[in-house]
């Protein structure tokens, strides 16, 4: 496999791992798959499109001149702190309207999976009348990329995989290390012995809503820094970020990531080798591969 | 009762609500009481706890603990509030190491107060505090039930509620269990003990000078020391297992 390949894969997979953090997460604790999570990640992208746009009209435009070897302005970084603030309040604004009236009332996990569809298109189609389906891009500027060991990318693209990593690590010692971490493990496994045992389990569910919309909020500024800002973007994520989920074994923060780098070397190999136009397949494949040969993913534990 | 720490009143419960499987109970347990609670399968005797606990929902009636209405709180507030729960099954957070499992509990504390709780807790379950580090789910049914125990008591409960901790578990060490239940309660914690192994529960009941209650059909049927059910022949005869000598011939 050529290194270039592997970089390529490696830079789209950081993103794919990110918001499959957030799926694995709502998925172990709330046990649903939640299809409006793809959405949270074009809105995040949305938001930090938005902010750093006024910010980088302040001052100047001095929050928008291009840091160091970047392509963007100290607008986007704090811009992009904001919108993890704005999506994971989305996030809990379409639980407390959505899914924690269907919980209450006890509703089967096949509506709450029908609901998190109706809450996708209507946040998708939000999205696409307020801002148009119009491609947006954070910034202008050409970047040159950098060349090492035969293989080249962009600073923005190894800042984005430098920043997945990080957030994953972070994730990582929240939930292993932290009072907050052992609470979320403990309504994955089981929410009434949590409540029994002194955890205040809707506080742990919202704390998941933010958590994961965060994740996702910073995957969506990671694809429209490299890519390009769509309404649709969480919609083409969805199948990616399931495959990445289910394949790193639910409710493993490592396993998503780790699955989600496979997914996006898998997905860079396919285009460099097949064509472009079978990308998409190959979450799919791994999706259908995964669920018929080892259910409960790499790092998952099997019920039997 | 005036000095009841935890008390229903006209208690209806179920899973469904036109279906109640607890119909109208009135309990009162005293400070420091051992109260089991006896009955044939489906009496309603874990709907009952699971109820006062706040696992299933109150259709009618009132749950008080230290005379504060609670059978609206949500039942992490409960626990705040001093009354612990021991599950039947699944009863400790397999995925989560001893530590760990003691450690959730203990969030309910205040921060300084916790490590002390948990090494008190080490000093009197030793075989816990022997592999802090073991995933519970690695644990034997005994170790799990001592565990689980552990975990309940961390919080300095006022009332101890276990249902059916013997089951599935050999009898030496459900003498073992009900020996520490025994000790629990002498430190001065109410318990109370849902359990199918009568004799055993009534014995140890018994020895702590406690109550038994039977319920049948969600109500309570019959109420008295322990020791007094334990020698009651129809009580014997309905719930124990023991056969009436047959009238002798005229």
């Amino acid at each position: 496999m050529s290194p270039q390949i592997l970089v390529d894969g490696l830079i789209a997979g950081s993103m794919i791992g990110l918001g499959a953090i957030g799926v694995t997460l709502t998925y172990s604790i709330l046990r649903f798959a939640n299809f409006a999570h793809g959405d949270y990640l074009a809105w995040g992208a949305y938001f930090a499109l938005a902010l750093s746009g006024a910010l980088g009209s302040l001052a100047g435009g001095a929050l928008a001149a291009p840091i160091g070897p970047f392509s963007f302005g100290w607008s986007l970084p704090l811009a992009a702190l904001a919108a993890t603030a704005l999506t994971a309040g989305l996030a809990l604004l379409v639980d407390a309207l959505l899914f924690g009236p269907l919980r209450r009332r006890g509703s089967s996990v096949i509506i709450l999976v029908m609901a998190s569809f109706g809450a996708a298109l209507t946040l998708r189609s939000l999205l696409e009348f307020t801002f148009t389906s119009k491609p947006f891009y954070y910034t202008g500027e050409l970047q040159i990329a950098v060349r090492f060991a035969g293989m080249r990318a962009t600073p923005d693209q190894l800042l984005s995989l430098a920043v997945a990593l990080v957030l994953v690590i972070l994730v990582h010692l929240l939930l292993t290390r932290t009072a907050i971490g052992r609470e979320m493990r403990a309504v994955a496994e089981n929410p009434g012995l949590a409540g029994v045992a002194g955890v205040d389990v809707r506080r742990v569910v919202r704390t998941v809503w933010a958590l994961g919309a965060v994740l996702a909020c910073m995957a969506g500024v990671m694809a429209g820094l490299l890519i390009q800002i769509r309404p649709q973007m969480g919609l083409d994520l969805l199948l990616p970020l399931f495959a990445a989920a289910i394949l790193g074994g639910i409710g493993s923060v490592p396993g998503a990531m780790l699955a989600g780098l496979i997914v996006g070397v898998g997905e860079a190999a396919t285009v460099a080798v097949v064509g472009a136009q079978w990308r998409a397949a190959v979450a799919f494949v791994i999706l259908v591969a995964i669920l018929l040969l080892r259910p409960q993913g790499l790092f998952g534990r099997s019920d039997g | 009762m005036t000095d009841a720490v935890l008390a229903t009143r006209g208690l209806v419960a179920g899973y469904e609500p036109d279906l109640p499987i607890v119909r109208g109970v009135d309990l009162a347990v005293a400070r420091g009481d051992f109260l089991v609670l006896l009955g044939p399968n489906g009496a309603g005797k874990s709907t009952l706890v699971k109820a006062i606990t706040g696992l299933v929902s109150i259709h009618a009636g009132s749950v008080t603990l230290d005379g504060a209405e609670i059978s609206t709180s949500p039942i992490h507030e409960k626990v705040r509030h001093g009354l612990a729960f021991v599950p039947q099954t699944e009863n400790v957070f397999t995925t989560l190491s001893i530590e760990d499992n003691l450690r959730l509990a203990a969030q309910v504390l205040p921060r300084p107060g916790r490590a002390g709780r948990i090494a008190a807790l080490y000093a009197m379950f030793p075989d816990l505090a022997a592999r802090p580090r073991t995933r519970a789910g690695a644990l034997s049914g005994g170790q799990r039930q001592m565990l689980a125990v552990a975990r309940a008591l961390v919080v300095e409960p006022r009332v101890l509620i276990l249902d059916e901790p013997s089951a599935g578990l050999s009898p030496k060490v459900v003498t073992e269990v009900f020996a520490r239940l025994a000790a629990i309660n002498a430190t001065g914690v109410t318990t109370i003990l849902v359990e199918q192994n009568v004799r055993a529960a009534l014995a140890t009941a018994a020895s702590r000078s406690g109550r038994a209650a039977i319920l049948v059909e969600g109500r309570i049927a019959h109420e008295g020391p322990a020791a007094t059910l334990a020698d009651d022949p129809i009580v014997a005869e309905l719930y124990l297992g023991a056969r009436r000598e047959p009238e002798p011939a005229a």
